[in-house]
């Protein structure tokens, strides 16, 4: 029975980095930027729960996706906008030097000191089913992962500006000369970033209450790692990737003997490594596809 | 290409992150490599000072304490408030006289916690006269500014460092200059453990947090020193805070049976994260915890039953009025206090007034000399005790706090019969 409680807690964790890599992934699917940023969007929501602490609930969330999509928007208009035409490798040290310079502002006004968000802390409480426990916040990070992700699905599948999207990924030049508008494209990926990220940031809260200036930092790199395991060109099988490492990080802490782990991450990272090795294009992507949404 | 140039682009990114992770917390290193190399001119350095703080000592002139700290970075939330407090302690030194007829004067630079910067910093406290060096809590983060200060001769100290290796046994010989006024990883653990078993357990599960070899010291130090009463310690359920496996935490604990106590050493935000999952998985087990427990900043809604120690309760209640008075002068100054680590630079200076007033000078061998012989010295924060071999505090009385129902309250004073002894 013990083997059966690993797997929730697994797919607990799992489900929460799926989140975190489907926003990853949408981003890289329309600009072909992998944004390192992306975790201090979750931290300046965070922050922003911290600030609005004793507000009800519903208004705390909608104040932090306008912070998070406002905070979205301006990285897009002003540090990346510019860099249209760059090479991928410019426009990641830019996402690298924007997490950096957000990281270092919000170390400036609130500390490296943690803040506590107090928010829905009851999805922490658990039901049992004979000895297994399972968290609300469990079934929630699974249903709203996974809404979200057929959400955005049908968004890029069914919708003019989700066609636009995947026209741009394909080839942005030639979108633009069937009239595509880049901007708005680009402008419609990072707003869906922010709800994501913000998606994430709620489901992680009840878990993970403080904030502090690294709090998006050591979930983004990990959720990363999942994106470019999963297959960076599809936001599924980012979402995907983000959901594997999530559990098999969950699984290795669980099935490691006692000692050993200390060994946790050089046993992940050889994980990754040996996925890499025999599925580079992506674990979930078909080895045919390539950059498209 | 473009895409496959952007994999590699980004494993290349993930190999420089991992490399610098693991340079980052490389805590387990107990020798410093440098400090060998640095020993000769260290010597040579601490028998010039003599001659020079010789002179200084017949002057009048400030003694000058140096301050290479971190108040930007992640080590501001300790560095700040014992800044703060040291600065309190300095003016009530000067106000009564000052030292051998000397005022003091505490200068500071911020290290940002930046390795050059930290260099940088103390070189430019010690070519600017600084008698005495106070660095940053975290020793990796600290070395840089130490090797400086012991190979300049100075008498090298730390407000925090709660580990062994402030001392000659992480920098060799020239380590004979530095001390740390923290409270000795091992006095913590026995501490801990002694409280434990004077509340009537018997069994623990002892859960170290991996990542620094501080956490790891107070856990060994309890599991020995719980041995050694008696106690039986049923598991040990080890994590590393910043990897995720906090998350699976709670599963472990619950896996491993039924204990009367859990030792938890880790640190926030992942303490959160730890005793939240604990609780919430429905064990209410008491936890102990060591002073990285300590502060409300932290903590899930409506904890109970985790006690910590720490250095002063800053929850209004401390037993000690001098210490009641000081947080309040800090609270004037706009610097309030969010744990008791804060009353270690007061400490600090303490000491350093009490080895200058006992050596006759500045001299930093003369004045580590006497940091040797310490033994109960009385500070604000307590009697505090260092030897030959442990250059961080040991001896001293802690205050055992415990939260209910999420309000944190004074228990009781006490002190370790001796530091366990750890392998």
């Amino acid at each position: 029975m013990k083997y059966v409680q690993y797997l929730i807690d697994a797919i607990a964790l799992g489900s929460l980095y799926a989140l975190v890599a489907l926003g990853i992934g949408l981003v890289f699917g329309v600009m072909r930027i992998v944004n390192l940023a992306h975790g201090e969007l979750l931290m300046a929501g965070g922050y922003t729960l911290y600030e609005t602490n004793g507000w009800p609930a519903v208004l705390r969330v909608l104040t932090a996706l306008a912070v998070v999509i406002a905070v979205a928007l301006l990285m897009e208009r002003l540090a990346l906008r510019p860099l249209r035409r760059a090479s991928p490798t410019t426009t990641l040290v830019m996402t690298f030097a924007v997490s950096f310079l957000l990281r270092s502002i919000a170390q400036k006004r609130w500390s490296a000191q943690g803040k506590t968000m107090n928010l829905f802390t009851d999805l922490n409480q658990a039901f049992t089913i004979g000895e297994l426990r399972i968290k609300y916040l469990t079934i929630a990070a699974v249903v709203v992962g996974g809404v979200l992700l057929g959400a955005v699905t049908l968004f890029l599948d069914r919708t003019d500006l989700g066609l636009q999207m995947r026209a741009t990924a394909s080839d942005e030049r030639i979108a633009q000369a069937l009239g595509v508008r880049a901007n708005h494209v680009v402008v419609g990926a990072f707003v869906i970033a922010g709800v994501l990220a913000t998606a994430a940031l709620v489901l992680f809260a009840p878990q993970r209450p403080v904030v502090t200036p690294d709090f998006g930092l050591q979930i983004a790199i990990l959720a990363l790692v999942g994106v470019v395991v999963g297959g960076m060109d599809k936001p599924s099988s980012a979402t995907l990737g983000g959901f594997f490492i999530g559990f098999a990080n969950s699984m290795l802490f669980s099935l490691l003997p006692k000692g050993q782990r200390v060994f946790l991450d050089s046993a992940l990272y050889g994980l990754v490594i040996v996925v890499l090795l025999v599925r580079p294009s992506g674990l979930f992507q078909r080895e045919t596809v390539t950059s498209r949404l | 290409m473009r895409r496959r140039a952007l994999v590699r682009l980004i494993a290349a990114v993930g190999v420089v992150a991992l490399f610098a992770a693991a340079c980052g917390d490389d805590d387990d290193d107990a020798t410093g490599g440098e400090a060998d190399t640095s020993a000769t001119s260290a010597t040579t350095a601490a028998s010039g000072a003599t001659d020079t703080s010789a002179t200084a000592a017949a002057s009048t002139d400030p003694i000058v304490i140096g301050a290479a700290i971190d108040l930007t970075g992640n080590m501001a939330p300790f560095d700040g408030p014992a800044l703060a407090a040291a600065q309190i302690t300095v003016d009530t030194v000067n106000a009564a006289g000052g030292v051998l007829g000397r005022q003091l004067e505490l200068r500071f630079v911020d290290t940002a916690l930046d390795p050059a910067e930290t260099k940088a910093a103390a070189l430019d406290l010690i070519q600017g006269g600084a008698d005495v060096l106070l660095t940053t809590c975290d020793v990796d983060f600290a070395t840089p500014a130490i090797q400086e200060g012991i190979s300049a001769g100075l008498l090298t100290i730390a407000p925090c460092i709660g580990t062994d290796q402030m001392g000659p046994s992480r920098f060799g010989e020239p380590g004979r200059l530095a001390f740390s006024i923290g409270n000795l990883a091992q006095d913590e653990g026995a501490v801990l453990a002694e409280y434990a078993i004077a509340q009537g357990h018997s069994s623990a599960i002892v859960v170290p947090d991996n990542l620094l070899v501080y956490f790891q010291n107070v856990c060994q130090a309890f599991t020995a020193r719980f041995e050694e009463l008696g106690g039986e310690v049923i598991a040990e359920e080890g994590f590393a805070s910043f990897d995720g496996s906090v998350n699976n935490l709670a599963t472990a604990v619950s896996q491993a049976g039924e204990a009367d106590v859990i030792a938890l050493c880790t640190f926030p935000p992942d303490i959160s994260i730890a005793v939240g999952g604990i609780r919430d998985a429905g064990i209410d087990t008491p936890i102990f915890s060591p002073w990285s427990g300590d502060g409300n900043f932290w903590i899930p809604e409506g904890l109970s039953d985790f006690t910590f120690s720490t250095y002063a309760s800053v929850f209004g209640d401390d037993p000690s009025a001098e210490m009641n008075g000081l947080i309040a002068a800090m609270e004037d100054a706009g610097s309030a206090p969010a744990t008791g680590g804060f009353v270690t630079g007061a400490a600090a200076i303490e000491a350093i007034v009490a080895a200058i007033e006992a050596a006759g000078s500045t001299d930093g061998a003369a004045l580590a000399a006497e940091f040797e012989s310490f033994s109960g010295l009385p500070t604000i924060s307590g009697n505090i005790s260092f030897s030959p071999e442990l250059h961080t505090v040991f001896g001293r009385e802690y205050r055992m706090m415990t939260f209910q129902d999420g309000v944190a309250t004074f228990g009781e004073l006490l002190a370790a019969t001796s530091p366990a002894v750890i392998s």
